[in-house]
């Protein structure tokens, strides 16, 4: 007699969060995750990260906010959001009663500001985790100004883990010299764990009117064209750090994702691929557990890391 | 149960015909496809990640039964992704997010209603005018375009191409009223009544420059106005805050998404 095999175990640990799968929307991608209840039960999602608070509410970067690019866009919305007393008071309840595991993204105009953020959410006893956004490439204080120097990163973030006792996770940019200091630079300063890749600053212009096609004339790059990018700068964080890395950058299916966890990710973020398709994240899902079944792997932790030289 | 939560379905194309500079496509859906006149689809049709996002399209026409469904889109092409829908033929799978927005308000029954479409902007006030023609009837169709070939097919127009209801206007006088069709709008207006004024909505959609125009005629006027606006979109549900537009909010102004607060917006919050 044949016994149906156990489904695999997609289960996955990023530090002291434990996490259904590896899945996650990545910030700014999914709104307050509310938006996609109309399309599947977000409590599916190994996580909803939701879009960048901030402590006052903020009104974004002037019309045009977006501009197609080959394999990819480029975004300037300049972190317009409801900020983080009505995300608190309307939405996090709803969030929870969905059962949804929910991780919020912060910035601030100023390291004072990102603490009073922290510590706001701190109260929230259903919050998984803190994403600090050190690396938004649109606005000056979006945490670029941190994000792009080691010292600058490792000053917001002790601060920050100070002021917060939730998990802190900090997302970095890729536009920097050398990703592995930069994962090294949160690591010593307390993090919990690393996010990356955020969007690459590009540009683009239209030859016949002769202007920029963004109204903040650069913008942060995403989609498929830059996940071999992504790909390098995640690896390169996992052979730096001993924290757990989440993965980020042009994922659109379970083979891209498995990819990123092939070279050591905790866990991964899927962004852009919900623009274009509402139900990626649970095909996603989904499909690394076809693979998994197919492969005769039980455990997603015995294929993670696995990469061969 | 036919939904109007917005769902993200496969679809196969039925017809994909040219009209002129215009498309005309059906397809078929897994469900009847419920919507309210000036809401839309996020539709593609190519394989692989190039171009990489969906676009956004009004939805021309739309029924069925429970587990069999159609939509109707009209379209022109304008660019990259429109060009390769137009490519497409019968049998050709689509992905669709349908439907999305909010679209026009057709409120109370007494009420008189003008439908302005200057372009392919027709393509989002017919459905307005569909809907008109099966209950309170009252309304104005004006129809704008570079010139007589760029008019939608007559037989296109609901409620039919009745003269003394459909005002048809091309900008080199080729067809109907020389000129802007803006200005066929505000001459009218200033023919009318104050009480017929009193029970007039003008909804419109078009090139925002045209929607700007009639709005400042309209609302100088008291007579109020709906407009349907356009924007290069990513999702179209409301999660990129991508395809802003900038509305009255108090003594300031904040920026209001396109695919959720709208398209459809009352002309009075617009900052133009």
């Amino acid at each position: 007699m044949v016994t149906p095999a156990a489904p695999p175990d997609l289960a996955v640990r990023v530090g002291t969060v434990s996490l259904k799968n590896p899945v996650l929307s990545a910030s700014g991608t999914f709104g307050y995750g509310l938006e996609f209840a109309p399309f599947y039960d977000i409590s599916r999602l190994g996580a909803v990260i939701v879009k960048g608070l901030s402590l006052l509410p903020s009104p974004g970067n002037a019309p045009q906010r977006i501009v197609e690019t080959a394999a990819g866009m480029l975004n300037a919305i300049g972190l317009q959001n409801i900020g983080v007393e009505r995300f608190v008071a309307e939405v996090a309840p709803r969030l929870e009663e969905a059962g949804a595991v929910f991780v919020a993204n912060i910035y601030g105009r100023t390291v004072d500001e990102y603490e009073a953020v922290a510590r706001r959410l701190s109260d929230l006893p259903a919050l998984a985790a803190i994403e600090l956004n050190a690396s938004c490439p649109n606005v000056k204080e979006g945490g670029i100004l941190f994000g792009s120097s080691p010292h600058g990163l490792s000053g917001l973030t002790r601060r920050v883990r100070a002021a917060t006792a939730k998990p802190l996770w900090v997302k970095l940019s890729p536009n920097v010299a050398d990703i592995g200091s930069m994962a090294r630079s949160a690591e010593d300063a307390g993090a919990d764990a690393v996010s990356l890749i955020n969007t690459i600053v590009g540009m683009a212009v239209d030859h016949k009117t002769r202007r920029p096609r963004l109204a903040n004339v650069t913008g942060g790059l995403s989609g498929p064209a830059i996940k071999p990018v992504a790909l390098r700068m995640v690896w390169e964080a996992c052979r730096a750090v001993k924290i757990p890395v989440i993965g980020i950058g042009g994922i659109q299916t379970a083979e891209d994702a498995l990819e990123f966890l092939l070279v050591g990710a905790a866990a991964v973020q899927v962004g852009t691929a919900n623009f274009r398709n509402p139900n990626a994240c649970v095909e996603i899902i989904d499909g690394i557990r076809d693979f998994l079944v197919r492969e005769k792997i039980s455990r997603l932790e015995e294929y993670r890391g696995g990469l061969l030289s | 149960m036919p939904s109007k939560r917005p769902r993200f379905v496969g679809g196969k194309i039925l017809r994909n015909t040219g009209h002129g500079i215009f498309y005309r496509m059906e397809v078929a859906v897994p469900d009847r496809v419920e919507f309210v006149p000036g809401q839309f689809a996020m539709v593609s049709g190519w394989p692989g990640n190039d171009p990489l996002l969906p676009r956004p399209l009004a939805i021309f026409r739309a029924g069925g039964a429970r587990g069999t469904g159609t939509v109707e889109f009209v379209y022109k092409v304008v660019g990259r992704g429109t060009a390769l829908l137009s490519g497409l033929h019968e049998g050709d799978p689509l992905s669709i997010t349908l439907p999305l927005g909010h679209g026009f308000e057709l409120g109370a029954a007494d009420r008189a209603w003008w439908l302005v479409g200057g372009g392919v902007g027709f393509s989002t006030v017919f459905p307005a005018g569909a809907a008109l023609s099966e209950g309170r009837g009252d309304f104005e169709m004006f129809l704008g375009a570079r010139t007589r070939d760029q008019l939608p097919p007559r037989e296109w127009i609901p409620g039919g191409n009745l003269p003394g209801r459909v005002h048809l206007c091309t900008d080199d006088g080729t067809a109907g009223y020389f000129g802007p069709v803006g200005d066929a709008v505000r001459e009218r207006l200033d023919g009318l009544k104050a009480s017929e004024r009193g029970r007039l909505t003008i909804l419109a959609c078009g090139p925002r420059e045209m929607l700007r125009g009639i709005s400042e005629s309209a609302l100088a006027r008291d007579v109020p106005m709906q407009v349907s606006l356009e924007n290069h979109m990513a999702c179209g549900f409301g999660v990129c805050w991508g395809c802003v537009t900038a509305v009255r909010e108090g003594e300031k102004s904040a920026y209001r998404r396109v695919c959720k607060e709208g398209p459809v917006f009352d002309a009075r919050e617009i900052v133009w």
